[in-house]
């Protein structure tokens, strides 16, 4: 068995030598020659082995075609017949053992067998010799009982005689089994022997078969080789007759190409030859032509040479003029020069003039506009005393009117009085009161007057300007008589969006003159600007213009709670105040709470102002220039109504007043009499009381009871 | 006579011109030339004396020159070499190696010798080479492939092997071993010891003729008698993976005594808890020991649920159906993969248990019963087991006194079993009518390579049927193996057909 195994590896061995690389240079050597040896030749076998890849589906190919060839079949052939040996010789080998398993086993089984008739006997010899010894044992019993001597004695000497019977009996079976055991033993020595021998044959046919292997493996293997070359010779010998037939068809063809080569050459010689004979005779031809031009192009030359002469003599005559004429130019140059420098100095004194003048003026402006800015704020504080003395003015006027006209109604209301009383109760006639007019006249009458939308402006703006203080009265009692449903803060508010957003419609020279301006300067003049773009001339197109902005607001966007919430609690309270003060006369669709125009989008202010511009463009009358002085009281119904006032009363009833009186007095003179009349008699009542009462004091005194008869008794009054 | 002196001088110009030039500029590039101090100390001084005449520049290329007697083309060795002599020369007392350069290390392991202590070399040389000349003079027939094909590993098995056999108990210093086990303990992945040798006693003759004619239940009371306990040694070796042991003694000649071969209770279970403590053992071998049921018991027991064991051979026994039950039951609980139980006394009802330990197993390969007794009843038995094991590829069930019954139980396993190669029933009784069945059985199998039934009692016709389709098999396994890519389609194109079949 080993043999094949050990033959087996050996031959793995020489695969793993055949298949192990030649050990070459190696890249981790010492040497740099060498490593560069070692890569060169690692890059080579990769290129090798990737060309093999790309081939390799064609050898395939090619392969298994010839694998029908000779070889393969000598392989095949020789690796069956090999195997077919290592089967047969491992049989050989092992057959060996086979046998003396098989031996082995019907050695056992004999000796089962064997062992098993041993037992038996074994068994059997017990059961006799048993019998012996109890039959034996029996007769001692016998024995005791003899009493004569030679019974005894032939007694003992029968049981001697059995005895030794059984222990020959014994001693044969003891001699028996080790005449077996004897036996045995040789038969040991013999199998050993025979083992022995069965080992050797055992190691000889191992040797055999290894020789036997090897040897036919070594044939086998020359076989192939012998197979491979012929194979390989034959694959030469029809390489060799291809490429023999290829090269005699190569020359073949050669020797063609070459005749033809030289047919053709001849050709080409033939032409050439014509081809020069046919080349010179143009030649010559050309060659006549050509000498003719070149005369008719020397006489030209002459001509030209004359003429060239003639040319250089006017040019000159010419460059001499020019030359001349040069002169003159620098010289009038020189002069001009001279006279720009007069003129720069000139300039330059002129320039140093302008500026200084510049900077006078510029001073004096600076001054000017100083004196201006401080005159237009004292200006504007006159205005604001003038203001707020009409505003004084105009209250104490307004008070005293109130206070006379307090007293004359009064009066008034004192005569009606006198009048309904002595109607009623003098007359007993009933008794309607007069209704005047005038009565129902509280304070000053006056006329509104229509301010001029710039004035609105500047006074929210103004007013704007005075926040603060102001602000807390500026809503209902402020003396701007803004639309009442409007705070001024919104509108202020809504003219900036305007302003910011409509400045297309301001003139730019306006605009860059604006700059230096103050900002609610400049807000005014802007927003002057844009009203009067727009048609916006007074108080009331200002207001529309406001309300405009805060209905579309209103109607562009949904009424929502949101909005509401946004507008500042200061400024709600404020519409609602004036929500209330004007429910009386303001229409229902007014009511709505203005919303804030903190909420008008910046884009949307053109739309509004689109919207508004088409729908104010209605016939108007033009008014005349609004005028500039604003508070002149006409005082013309003053006088009317004061004096309407006093005719309160009519002259029918002041005569009737006269007549009464005269009445009166004469009916206040009866009534004095009787008053006097009515006066003594009171004093003439009191008089008697007196006296009574003395009476009673008389009457009441301890005198009385000390008197036998008190008065008393006597007389009784008689009241009592 | 110049010419010819140049020529050799040419051959090595750098040399020498580099050392010429040393002598001409004197101190200049000594520090330059620090490396090559024995070459420049070789040119001989009459160039010196030469060295002023610098024109010559022909002349400074010689190195042999006439006039000068001693100079000699011998040179004198190179200091590495020297060094790596007295380095060799020193080894024992002073072992220096992983510190040279890889070349100097090949000198120096070149040249040692092997007869150098193994404490200095065990744990040091790794090279091959070295421990190849160590083995192959100390031992005349080396497989270095039984040894896993290291020389390094094969010198150290061999030498603890060697040891294990001259050991005797009570006598040898068990230090002899125990000292080698840190150096070997790396190296060592196999032991295989053929000859355990019995404690000395004093008078073996005055009992020689009892012993002579007694069985050996007279050696069995002797309690005291034991062998090397393999505990520690094992316990030692972090790599052991195959253990295989003969207990009994070789070449005894005619001091044979049957107490020479004697395996105690005691060895037994020294060895039981050792194979136990083992966990990296693979292989684990005690043949011609006379082992007996009760010790083959105590064996298995201690073997039961053992990680890494794969092949267990107890053959040339004297287990019988006790030691086979419990081997069956470590085919449950073990991870065995050959099991080898040749030459035991093994009857029907060890046969029985082991079927049904088969019939349900996943792991076993190979499966060895060579002259026992299992006989028909056995035969059957393991048959009907066969249907439905999936794993067994090899069955040796050469002389067990099988006969026709089981022929045919086989030839249906045969039909439908895929995974067997190799069936033995060599030395039965099978008898022409077994034959003609196997042969049936043959007809619809394609995956045995190998069927032994030499000797069996069957006709030639058959055999030689048989024969033929085991080739067809073979060559049927050989295309698979060449073409893996091919494998699998025909192995699932028959594996329905044999299902249907």
């Amino acid at each position: 068995m080993n043999p094949p195994g050990s033959l087996r590896v050996l031959e793995e061995n020489e695969k793993e030598h055949l298949a192990t690389p030649i050990v070459g240079p190696s890249i981790h050597s010492d040497n740099p020659q060498e490593r560069i040896q070692a890569r060169r030749l690692r890059i080579a076998a990769r290129l090798e082995a990737r060309r093999r890849e790309a081939l390799g589906e064609h050898l395939d190919g090619k392969e298994s075609e010839e694998d029908q060839s000779k070889s393969y079949k000598q392989k095949e052939e020789s690796r069956l017949k090999l195997a077919k040996l290592l089967l047969c010789g491992t049989e050989l080998v092992t057959n060996i053992q086979v046998a003396a398993d098989i031996r082995e086993v019907h050695r056992r089984a004999e000796e089962e067998e064997i062992k098993r008739q041993r037992l038996e006997k074994l068994e059997n010899e017990v059961k006799t010799s048993q019998d012996k010894f109890d039959e034996i044992a029996m007769k001692w019993e016998e024995g005791k009982q003899k009493r004569i001597p030679q019974e005894l004695w032939e007694m003992l000497n029968a049981q001697q005689v059995h005895c030794a019977g059984l222990v020959e009996d014994k001693n044969k079976l003891i001699s028996e089994l080790q005449q077996e055991l004897e036996t045995k033993h040789d038969q040991y020595v013999k199998d050993l022997k025979k083992q022995s021998g069965d080992i050797c044959l055992l190691l000889e046919r191992m040797e055999e078969q290894v020789k036997n292997v090897m040897k036919t493996f070594r044939q086998e293997l020359q076989y192939i080789e012998k197979a491979f070359e012929v194979e390989r010779q034959e694959l030469l010998t029809s390489n060799k007759k291809k490429w023999e037939q290829a090269l005699q068809a190569h020359s073949a063809k050669e020797l063609e190409y070459l005749m033809n080569r030289i047919k053709k050459v001849e050709d080409h010689e033939k032409q050439l030859n014509k081809q020069r004979i046919w080349d010179c005779e143009e030649y010559n031809t050309i060659k006549i032509k050509l000498e003719q031009d070149v005369q008719i192009l020397e006489q030209q030359l002459q001509q030209m040479k004359a003429t060239y002469q003639l040319n250089q003599e006017k040019l000159e005559y010419s460059f001499q003029v020019l030359k001349k004429r040069d002169e003159e130019s620098t010289v009038i140059k020189s002069q001009q020069k001279r006279k720009i420098n007069c003129l720069h100095d000139v300039l330059n004194n002129l320039r140093s003039k302008y500026n200084k003048q510049v900077k006078q003026f510029q001073e004096e402006n600076q001054s000017l506009t100083s004196d201006y800015k401080r005159l237009v704020m004292q200006f504007k504080e006159m205005q604001k005393a003038m203001r707020h003395f009409a505003l004084i003015d105009d209250k104490q006027f307004r008070e005293i009117w109130l206070m006379n006209e307090e007293e004359a109604k009064d009066l008034i209301s004192r005569a009606f009085d006198v009048d309904r009383v002595i109607h009623t109760h003098h007359l007993g006639l009933p008794w309607t009161a007069p209704d005047f007019w005038f009565l129902k006249n509280v304070g000053p009458i006056s006329q509104q007057q229509r301010k001029s939308a710039t004035q609105i402006l500047e006074e929210v703006l103004m007013e704007a300007e005075e926040e603060g203080a102001e602000e807390a009265a500026s809503a209902p009692g402020s003396y701007l008589d803004l639309p009442k449903q409007v705070s001024a803060k919104t509108t202020r508010k809504i003219l900036m969006l305007l302003c910011d957003e409509s400045g297309f419609l301001i003139e730019s020279k306006l605009l860059s003159l604006l700059l230096p301006l103050d900002k609610n300067e400049c807000y005014l003049l802007k927003l002057d600007a844009i009203f009067s773009a727009l048609g916006i001339e007074n108080e009331d197109d200002l207001y529309k213009l406001v309300n405009f902005f805060l209905k579309y607001q209103a109607h562009h966007s949904p009424p929502s709670q949101e909005r509401t919430s946004l507008v500042s609690p200061l400024e709600k309270l404020d519409l609602q105040g004036e929500k209330e003060g004007s429910l009386v006369d303001r229409e229902p669709q007014e009511k709505q709470p203005p919303p804030s125009p903190r909420l008008i989008h910046p884009n949307d202010v053109l739309k509004i102002l689109e919207a508004f511009v088409t729908g104010l463009r209605k016939p108007r009358d033009f008014r005349a220039p609004v005028k500039l002085l604003k508070v002149v009281r006409d005082d013309s119904k003053d006088s009317e109504y004061w004096k309407a006032l006093t005719t309160v009363i009519p002259a029918t009833t002041l005569n009737l007043w006269d007549a009464l009186y005269t009445a009166l007095e004469k009916y206040h003179l009866v009534l004095t009499q009787r008053a006097k009349l009515l006066l003594e008699s009171r004093s003439l009542e009191r008089q008697d009381t007196e006296l009574r009462q003395l009476l009673q004091q008389y009457l009441d005194a301890k005198i009385n009871s000390e008197l036998q008869a008190p008065p008393t008794q006597v007389f009784r009054v008689p009241t009592k | 006579m110049e010419e010819t002196q140049i020529t050799p001088s040419l051959s090595v110009p750098s040399w020498s011109s580099a050392s010429t030039q040393d002598q001409s500029s004197t101190a200049g590039q000594a520090s330059s030339t620090g490396p090559q101090p024995s070459k420049s100390c070789v040119v001989p001084p009459p160039v010196k004396s030469k060295g002023p005449s610098p024109g010559a520049g022909v002349r400074r290329m010689r190195r042999i020159i006439a006039e000068d007697a001693e100079w000699s083309v011998a040179t004198v060795p190179l200091l590495t070499e020297l060094c790596i002599q007295h380095i060799v020369k020193n080894f024992q007392n002073n072992p220096i190696l992983k510190q040279l350069l890889p070349e100097h290390q090949k000198k120096v392991l070149n040249q040692l010798s092997p007869g150098l202590p193994l404490a200095v070399t065990a744990n040091l040389i790794e090279d091959e080479n070295y421990w190849r000349r160590c083995c192959t003079q100390r031992w005349p027939v080396c497989h270095v492939d039984e040894h896993g094909g290291s020389w390094k590993r094969m010198f150290f098995e061999l030498h603890l092997e060697n040891l294990l056999k001259h050991f005797i108990p009570s006598t040898t210093d068990p230090e002899v071993i125990l000292s080698l086990l840190p150096l070997c303990r790396n190296y060592v992945h196999t032991i295989r010891v053929d000859q355990f040798l019995p404690p000395v006693q004093l008078p073996p003759p005055l009992r020689g003729g009892d012993q002579s004619d007694s069985s050996s239940e007279g050696e069995m009371e002797e309690p005291a008698t034991g062998h090397y306990q393999l505990g520690d040694l094992v316990a030692g070796l972090s790599h052991l993976e195959e253990l295989d042991l003969v207990y009994g003694v070789k070449d005894c000649g005619m001091n044979f005594e049957w107490n020479l071969f004697l395996f105690t209770y005691r060895d037994c279970h020294s060895l039981a808890a050792t194979v136990k403590a083992c966990h990296t053992l693979k292989i684990f071998r005690l043949t011609r020991s006379k082992v007996d049921d009760d010790k083959a018991r105590i064996l298995v027991f201690s073997l039961l649920d053992h990680a890494a064991l794969e092949e267990l051979d107890l053959s040339h026994n004297l287990i019988g159906d006790r030691g086979a039950r419990a081997a069956a039951k470590l085919l449950g609980h073990s991870r065995l993969r050959v099991l080898n139980l040749a030459n035991n006394q093994v009857r029907a009802p060890g046969a029985q248990s082991l079927a049904h330990a088969l019939a349900h197993n996943s792991n076993l390969v190979s499966l060895n019963l060579r002259l026992n007794c299992i006989e028909d009843e056995g035969g059957q038995v393991l048959a009907h087991a066969l249907q439905t094991n999936k794993c067994l590829t090899t069955l040796h069930l050469g002389g067990n006194e099988l006969s026709e019954p089981t022929a045919t139980l086989l030839s249906q396993v045969l039909s439908i079993n895929t995974t067997l190669t190799s069936i033995n029933l060599s030395c039965n009784h099978i008898g022409l009518d077994g034959g003609k069945q196997l042969l049936e059985g043959m007809s619809d199998n394609k995956t045995l390579l190998e069927f032994d039934l030499r000797l069996s009692g069957i006709a030639q016709e058959s055999e030689y049927l048989i024969s033929q389709a085991l080739c067809a098999n073979r060559e049927a396994a050989r295309q698979r193996a060449l073409s893996p890519s091919h494998f699998m389609s025909p192995a699932t194109a028959k594996g329905p057909e044999n299902l249907a079949g």
